[in-house]
């Protein structure tokens, strides 16, 4: 496919290898170059195209908090699930939240015993559905980034706009800056640079980051996710790392820009505004959330129904908040692949599409 | 979640709110709510029904190009570039 296959060329890939391994000869290798993929879509990329193991033993890899399932609160996780229990209602979300393990149970567990749950592709099959079913309440639960937000933002506009009102959100949207900030603050890992998140960074703009080599002196470059974008990126992590250099670059120019999305980031901050956020593995971070502003109330469903409160613990044993601030990698959770594996998962982070977990069991050779 | 794939712009509704894009050989209508300034043609990521970025076709030439430069000054044998980029994996050896 046109801008996927020309990101694949392996002749490319082995080139880009031996420059990153040329840069980094004189480097010990004790200490070597440590960068954090953020983003959850760029781990599973690495994981399937076998990148780890590819890079010189002078760089290393640790997958980040970027996996908007993954950072949800066991306690947000288990108030989405008790949403299933309001009169008439229609749960909707994307395919990554119905399987995740809540304190008693999942959505998925939920379904089987006659709940109504329903996986949409987009939010905007969410409203089609509420205007089928006036009778019945359409909640969707909403996680992501800010790749993910102003869709969901625009789901709650398209409600209003054709006078729905058995449409509601459920908002567990958390903006990306301050995660990476609270891992830098922790001081838990030695970050030498950070691989940007691609399709976060195309809605929020490169400028963005500028903080992190300002405050922290953390070079960032954006990635896109093909093979050839991660291994620029990497070079260009590493050129900046060894001449002791720290800025923001762009190797996925072909779709972000310094000033991102405008469009996207206004409907955005319509319908959102800040809010404290509770994140699985980093505590609660101020202003790091999006809540559904007054203007929007009637569209908000932790203002519009009653959630009973259920006493939350997070899945015994699972290490899955040490792995999204990359204290530990997944394999060092006791429990990974031994009793915890994509078909019995007992932590998000093995459930979701982009948790770090699931993507060392896929392609690190446990799968069957 | 921040998965996004390109697709092509292959015709855009009346009111310019929508469009129907092709991804390799699935066609599907997508929202253009939140990337209002498309044209036919484009390639654009689409990321939950939406349309979140247009991919530049010149920008992608420019860092091909750039790629292709990289490593000039030391030659890789022409069987080393070709391997597959994959390496083999062992099977088992959980934790
Ligand atoms: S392997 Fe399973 S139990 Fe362990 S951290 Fe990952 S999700 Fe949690």
């Amino acid at each position: 496919m046109r801008f996927i296959d020309e990101f694949r060329d392996p002749a490319l890939a082995r080139r880009l290898l031996g420059e990153i391994e040329a840069m980094t000869a004189d480097w010990p290798a004790e200490r070597p170059i440590t960068l954090m993929e953020f983003c959850g879509g760029h781990t599973h990329a690495i994981m399937q195209h076998g990148i780890r193991q590819l890079l010189p033993p002078t760089v290393r890899l640790l997958s980040g908090p970027g996996c908007p399932v993954c950072v949800t609160s066991q306690a947000d996780i288990d108030r989405a699930i008790a949403l299933v229990h309001v009169p008439k209602a229609i749960l909707t979300t994307f395919g990554d939240m119905v399987r995740v393990p809540g304190t008693t149970h999942s959505l998925q567990e939920a379904a089987a015993e006659g709940l109504d749950v329903r996986i949409v592709y987009s939010p905007l099959d969410a409203v089609q559905l509420a205007a089928e079913q006036p009778e019945r309440e359409v909640v969707f639960l909403g996680v992501g980034f800010e790749t993910t937000a102003p869709g969901i933002a625009a789901s709650i506009q398209a409600a209003m706009a054709r006078g729905l009102r058995n449409y509601s959100v459920f908002s567990m949207h958390k903006y990306t800056p301050p995660a990476m900030r609270a891992i830098l603050d922790a001081g838990e890992v030695r970050l030498d640079g950070i691989i940007g998140p691609g399709h976060v960074t195309a809605i929020i703009g490169y400028e963005a980051w500028s903080f992190l080599p300002k405050e922290y002196g953390v070079p960032v470059v954006v990635a896109g996710f093909e093979p050839l974008d991660i291994l620029l990126t990497i070079h260009h992590l590493v050129a900046q790392v060894v001449k002791g250099e720290a800025r923001v670059e762009n190797t996925y120019r072909r779709a972000v820009s310094a000033e991102g999305n405008r469009a996207a980031l206004a409907v955005m901050d319509a319908v959102f505004e800040v809010a404290d956020a509770d994140w699985r593995g980093l505590g609660i971070l101020p202003r790091s959330g999006m809540a559904i502003r007054a203007d929007y109330a009637d569209y908000d469903a932790a203002r519009r129904f009653r959630i009973p409160d259920v006493p939350s613990r997070e899945p015994p044993g699972c290490r899955c908040g040490d792995v999204l601030r990359g204290v530990i990698e997944p394999p060092q959770c006791p429990l990974f692949a031994r009793v915890c594996t994509p078909d019995h998962p007992r932590g998000p982070c093995m459930v979701s599409d982009e948790g770090a977990c699931s993507a060392y069991y896929l392609y690190g050779g446990f799968a069957a | 979640m921040c998965l996004a794939v390109p697709a092509k712009v292959l015709a855009i509704s009346e009111d310019g709110l929508s469009a129907e894009v092709e991804f390799g050989t699935v066609r599907r209508t997508i929202s253009l709510q939140l990337l209002p300034d498309v044209t036919l043609g484009d390639y654009v990521l689409v990321h939950t029904g939406f349309a979140i970025a247009t991919v530049d076709p010149e920008e992608a030439r420019l860092t091909l190009e750039l790629l292709a430069q990289m490593g000039d000054l030391d030659p890789i044998p022409e069987e080393e570039l070709q391997r597959p980029l994959r390496p083999q994996q062992e099977k088992g050896g959980a934790g």
